[in-house]
């Protein structure tokens, strides 16, 4: 299973963090592997609408997130969220992917 | 009156200090002495109360009572979690509460607030006195800050790529604008009306500063954001209306996109169709009419933008070009058709290629 997770919008455009990131669940950790398998079954994401967080029209320099997951079979299936999620298992699911995805300026 | 054994106040009595100065007067020696005692209980209380005045909060006669003019700030903490909008932090007429970011975004709506009010005659984000709200210590390591139709929200940065985002007054400033933008203008979030949008915010975010700090346009800095990128990164700030696509080049961030002219206007579905990017062209037309036109830029430029977003004719889906004519036309309105500040506003907008005339 792929999942692809871009972040778009926001306060300034910044070309170096708006490429999408891949995660491939064959490459997680097994307790990490199992966690995310674990939030997507519960949130049901292929059952999802295409929004699924709080959007207002009125709203200015917003941040969503672009999650695209392809399972095994070939099925993929997209969907935007806001950062204002009421489904605490979605949210959960936004917090895993953002830890996931976040970059450093670090020296590692 | 009183007859209970311990002391009362005898503001707290029915008793007027009248029939106490008559008893005080006509009464027995006991009766005369005890009201003697009331009195001057009842003077020293009332002098204090008249002292102290100042120091009180509005009496429940005036408070709740709006004012045209006056602020009425509310600011919440998300504690860290993404739930809005938190818990209440500091209200209006509250002293500082000690939380950095809570007492940055206090200040800030204020200075905001006053610099609308004073030089525009705006009554806060609808000219009609509304609440200003916001949220600070939104998310964890939250790389942002928005608005979100009703209030801002305002992230502490992760520390390693961005500090807390109340440090920037101008950032501040933008967010509020987007209110007062979408008040007056509804100007629709994608493509040219979209980063028309977010030019207005940024030149009002950037006046709200200058006005702070009473700086003329020759000295102000014209950044967005500045202070805001930490030492590791290589930028100055989010944004520069001096000179777009400078303000930050970095290998994890990239190079700053913006366009200082039409042609390199970029052409793009990310940032909403660019509304961050294709923004630089409007934001220098801007830099360039309130440098031409020298002292305070909110007094000439400012102005002509400020009842140009008012106007009428811009409507939702309003692009450069069309915007850029209103401008002119307000100019014109304002300071006559031969005026120096309309000549300074249509050659702003041909250095950066939009024929406003």
């Amino acid at each position: 299973m792929r999942i692809q997770f871009k972040t778009e919008g926001g306060l300034v455009y910044l070309p170096g963090l708006n490429r999408p990131v891949i995660i491939d669940l064959a490459d997680l950790p097994l307790p990490e592997a199992e966690e995310l398998q674990e939030l997507l079954t519960l949130t049901r994401f292929f059952e999802l609408p295409p929004r699924a967080g709080k959007f207002s029209a009125k709203a200015a320099d917003h941040r969503q997130y672009k999650i695209t997951i392809e399972n095994a079979a070939g099925d993929s299936h997209t969907v935007f969220l806001t950062d204002v999620v009421d489904d605490p298992n979605l949210r959960r699911l936004l917090d895993f992917l953002k830890k996931k995805a976040a970059p450093t300026a670090k020296k590692k | 009156m009183c007859q209970r054994t311990y002391h009362r106040r005898s503001i707290f009595c029915i008793l007027p200090p009248y029939v106490l100065s008559k008893i005080s007067q006509n009464g027995t020696p006991q009766q005369r002495t005890k009201a003697l005692t009331t009195m001057a209980t009842d003077n020293t209380l009332r002098a204090l109360r008249l002292a102290q005045v100042p120091l009180r909060a509005p009496s429940v006669l005036t408070r709740g009572v709006p004012v045209e003019g006056q602020k009425q700030r509310t600011i919440y903490t998300a504690y860290h979690t993404a739930e809005l909008p938190g818990d209440l932090i500091r209200k209006e007429g509250a002293p500082p509460c000690g939380d950095v970011a809570a007492d940055e975004a206090y200040d800030a709506l204020g200075a905001t607030h006053d610099f609308y009010w004073d030089i525009y005659d705006r009554n806060s984000i609808d000219d009609e006195g509304m609440h200003m709200k916001a949220t600070v210590h939104f998310d964890k390591d939250y790389n942002n800050a928005f608005w979100d139709g009703q209030a801002m929200v305002f992230g502490d940065g992760d520390g390693d790529i961005f500090n807390r985002f109340t440090l920037s007054l101008d950032v501040i400033g933008h967010e509020l604008t987007h209110g007062v933008v979408g008040d007056e203008a509804q100007l629709q979030y994608f493509h040219q009306s979209g980063a028309v949008n977010e030019s207005v915010s940024d030149i009002f975010g950037s006046l709200v500063k200058q006005y702070l700090l009473k700086q003329t346009a020759d000295k102000a800095d014209w950044l967005i954001g500045a202070g805001l990128l930490t030492a590791r990164i290589k930028g100055v700030a989010l944004r520069s209306m001096k000179a777009p696509g400078t303000a930050f080049d970095d290998p994890l961030l990239g190079k700053d996109p913006q366009p200082a002219h039409m042609k390199n206007f970029v052409r793009t579905f990310e940032d909403n169709g660019g509304v961050h990017i294709n923004s630089g062209i409007p934001n220098h037309a801007f830099y360039l009419a309130a440098t031409s036109l020298g002292g305070h830029a909110w007094e000439k430029a400012g102005r002509i933008w400020y009842e140009t977003l008012r106007d009428k004719q811009v409507r939702p889906n309003c692009g450069f070009q069309r915007f850029a004519k209103i401008t002119l036309r307000n100019a014109t309105r304002l300071y006559g058709s031969n005026s120096v500040e309309m000549k300074a506003v249509r050659e702003a907008w041909n250095q950066v290629g939009i024929k406003a005339s």
